[in-house]
């Protein structure tokens, strides 16, 4: 399609285009318009505001009020290169304004500095395509105490023994303690492991004109009506356009990054609402459609210069993509433990196997954690052995909903050169784009530390007085974490990776991709702490970059 | 307007089945929180999928968002018409209608509908399974399922759940029951929540400070 003659409108060029406007386009749009440069944003989802969102758990959850409509927005998953494709809503985001922090409860645990050097310090694991990252964890640490400072985030400096150096303590207290992470606190005590308070966007106190979090149960996967709760939706996105030079247009779908004859970007073509073509030209495009969609639009955006989809030209896109993988040992108590008390995610955490450590038989490890039994609001909560109606499902209901609570971990899967996203060659979306396909297998890595992960985790929970206890072990990979990474690594060799150390594409020079897609591992933790800390890092050299060149 | 699809047998019928989904005892059931009030509104076309967050009516969709409701509601309406059907196929091979069945021989009938036969269902049995500790028929922790993917009797114990334990601003939970059965203290209405009112903490613990935080600074 050559969409550049066919755009109704033509809009005056900008400084900065960003493609998404979550958690790290938001991120970069405040960074770069703080530093004076004229950004617009275009965004695939409506733009909300906090008066829009409730305590409706039937919306949020059961009726893609936040998730996206599979009839409108598929995905197709499939578990091996010669296995059929099969349509499903494989690791969603929210797909507005705010993306997947608008409905998050924002566990923000950092990085560790063995994190940023795992292939060197695990060495090759076959079947696994390791790489260490092009950066390293002091590079990074002044903007993870940005992003904290920026959100308000609650938590306590020193209290994960494994933590690596911080320059800064936390803005705001650790939240106040839920009986589940009480019960976690007291298990893992006992058995002489280290918890911590999970650093978490919400408030614990007022916090820069912001009053501070009310503890709704409506929490985890619901909007905040409140504002209390961090996110780039009502920190960052404010903050951008109080410096007037954010525009950004929600219900914007781009269909191609534009280049010109030598394959630089020279902007984007989208549709609005109203099915309009319109055409945005900037001097800088920036990518942050998550790990997911930014690979999509780069494959959908063939040229002649780029004719396997942008930044393409060694197959490298939409490759080593990682999901990780959220599963739990689930317990019950005889005291209650209101494991929905806040949401289900005011939690206590540890990092005591994160670490990598030969004698365990795989490599790396994972965050650990306390919460609610999945999603633990009537409606959604439930017990593994629970059936689906009848009196036993009723009488599980009454005696557990309050007396129930999980021990969850964070598989750290591992790069795989086939574990991919590509264009499903039958699917198309509601704007008639071929949508994501994913390829995965899980690596027996990723099997056997989850196993592992789930019986310290039972550990935990039986050390802290359990009466039953039953093992979720993460034997597949589904996509429930909806954390994504991979599609784009950054790297020092343009023959092994996509992105340069600024996340700047190797083959086009004005394109940088700020999401998740830089990765070169998925690492054992929460990622977007540090997806938004990396996306004001390449901000901040983009805007350096335009100083250097307007002087010249 | 008029807020329902059911007919009169078709209502009746899945009332008698959503009290076998969640039965009365000692506590309160489908059949006194009006899972059936719930279910046939939501059945009866778009203007009550989405209740405005203040609690005070519904959305009106519009474009995209309505299109694909539109679609979607048609595929579970046929589902129960299909399953009134096959209740009462069933149930007349025992000698009567579903309505007429005394309760054992309903839960009978229902798992003999629910039971796998063909390949859909067996797709069915295997999403069921996919529910890592999420509810059985709802796809696992952080994703929801397409309700359209769901056979006759995992949707309608999936519905029989929503009507007793949603907000009661969807028609059922009629006074809070399905939350007071399992000692849930939800808001007193959407509005409560929608104003910041909401809140939790007199679930916290009792000692609100984490133990090894004191000494850090």
């Amino acid at each position: 399609m050559n969409s550049q003659t066919s755009a109704e409108t033509r809009h005056d060029p900008t400084d900065v285009l960003i493609i998404g406007a979550g958690a790290s386009g938001a991120t970069a749009a405040k960074v770069l318009t703080e530093s004076g440069l004229r950004v617009v944003a275009l965004e695939k989802g409506p733009w909300r505001t906090r008066e829009t969102f409730s305590g409706d758990e039937l919306a949020s959850i059961n009726r893609y009020d936040l998730w996206p409509d599979p009839l409108l927005n598929p995905r197709t998953h499939r578990a091996g290169v010669d296995e059929p494709a099969t349509t499903q809503l494989f690791c969603p985001v929210p797909q507005m304004v705010g993306g997947g922090t608008v409905h998050w409860q924002g566990w923000l645990p950092r990085f560790t500095e063995e994190d940023f050097r795992f292939h060197s310090v695990v060495g090759d694991v076959a079947g696994a395509s390791l790489a260490d990252w092009p950066i390293s964890y002091a590079e990074l640490e002044p903007y993870y105490t940005a992003v904290e400072w920026a959100f308000g985030v609650s938590g306590q400096a020193g209290a994960n023994r494994y933590e690596s150096f911080r320059s800064k303590g936390y803005p705001c207290p650790p939240m106040p303690m839920s009986r589940y992470a009480e019960k976690y606190h007291a298990g893992a005590a006992a058995l002489g492991w280290n918890s911590f308070p999970t650093p978490q966007a919400a408030l614990s106190q007022p916090f820069d004109g912001r009053p501070a979090t009310v503890l709704s149960a409506f929490a985890q996967q619901h909007g905040d009506p409140s504002g209390t709760r961090s996110s780039a939706l009502n920190v960052f996105v404010p903050q951008a356009v109080a410096t007037g030079r954010y525009d950004l247009r929600p219900d914007s779908v781009v269909r191609e990054i534009t280049v010109d004859a030598r394959g630089r970007a020279t902007g984007a073509v989208y549709e609005d609402a109203e099915g309009r073509l319109h055409e945005q030209r900037a001097d800088v495009v920036v990518l942050a459609c998550g790990a997911v969609e930014t690979a999509r639009l780069m494959l959908l955006s063939r040229s002649a210069a780029h004719p396997h989809g942008l930044g393409n030209e060694n197959d490298l896109v939409g490759r080593n993509v990682t999901f990780h993988e959220f599963s739990s040992a689930v317990a019950t108590f005889d005291d209650p433990v209101y494991a929905w008390a806040g949401g289900g995610y005011v939690s206590a955490s540890s990092f005591e196997f994160y670490g990598h450590d030969d004698s365990r038989g795989f490599a790396g490890g994972g965050h650990m954690a306390t919460s609610g039994v999945g999603i633990p609001l009537p409606i959604n909560w439930s017990l593994p052995d629970r059936p689906a109606w009848g009196a036993e499902a009723k009488r599980v209901d009454r005696e557990f909903f309050n007396h129930s609570m999980a021990a969850s971990m964070v598989v750290h899967d591992l790069p795989q050169h086939d574990n991919r996203v590509d264009l499903d060659d039958e699917v198309v979306d509601d704007w008639g784009m071929p949508v994501a396909r994913i390829t995965l297998t899980p690596h027996e890595n990723d099997l056997a530390m989850g196993r592992f992960l789930i019986d310290r985790s039972a550990e935990i929970l039986e050390a802290a007085g359990a009466t039953s206890i039953q093992k979720v072990y993460p034997d597949r990979v589904t996509g429930n974490c909806s954390h994504q990474h991979g599609t784009t690594r950054m790297g020092n060799d343009p023959a092994t990776s996509v992105l340069d150390r600024d996340c700047r594409l190797h083959t086009a020079d004005n394109v940088f991709v700020v999401d998740g897609g830089s990765f070169p591992t998925g690492t054992g933790a929460n990622p977007t702490l540090t997806i938004m800390a990396n996306a004001w890092r390449v901000a901040e050299r983009i805007a350096a970059g335009r100083d250097a060149s307007s002087r010249r | 307007m008029n807020d329902t699809f059911l007919d009169p047998h078709q209502r009746a019928t899945i009332a008698a089945a959503m009290a076998r989904m969640i039965p009365t005892d000692d506590t309160p059931g489908a059949a006194e929180a009006g899972t059936i009030d719930f279910l046939d509104r939501y059945l009866s076309g778009t203007g009550h999928i989405y209740a405005n967050p203040d609690g005070v009516g519904f959305e009106v969709l519009t474009g995209r968002r309505l299109w694909a409701w539109a679609q979607r509601l048609e595929v579970v309406r046929a589902r129960y018409v299909a399953g009134v059907r096959a209740l009462d196929d069933a149930a007349g091979r025992r000698g009567g209608r579903f309505v007429d069945l005394d309760p054992e021989a309903q839960d009978e009938v229902l798992r003999e509908v629910e039971r796998p036969e063909g390949r859909e269902q067996e797709a069915d049995a295997a999403r069921a399974k996919v529910a890592l500790y999420g509810a059985p028929v709802e796809a696992a922790l952080q994703q929801t399922s397409a309700e359209v993917d769901l056979g006759f009797v995992p949707l309608l114990a999936l519905h029989t759940r929503q009507g007793f334990y949603a907000d009661p601003v969807y028609g059922g939970n009629r006074d809070h029951v399905g939350w007071k059965v399992i000692g849930f203290p939800g808001p007193a209405s959407l509005a409560e929540v929608h104003q910041g009112r909401y809140t939790t903490i007199d679930y916290f613990a009792e000692d609100r400070t984490h133990p090894g935080t004191e000494g850090l600074s």
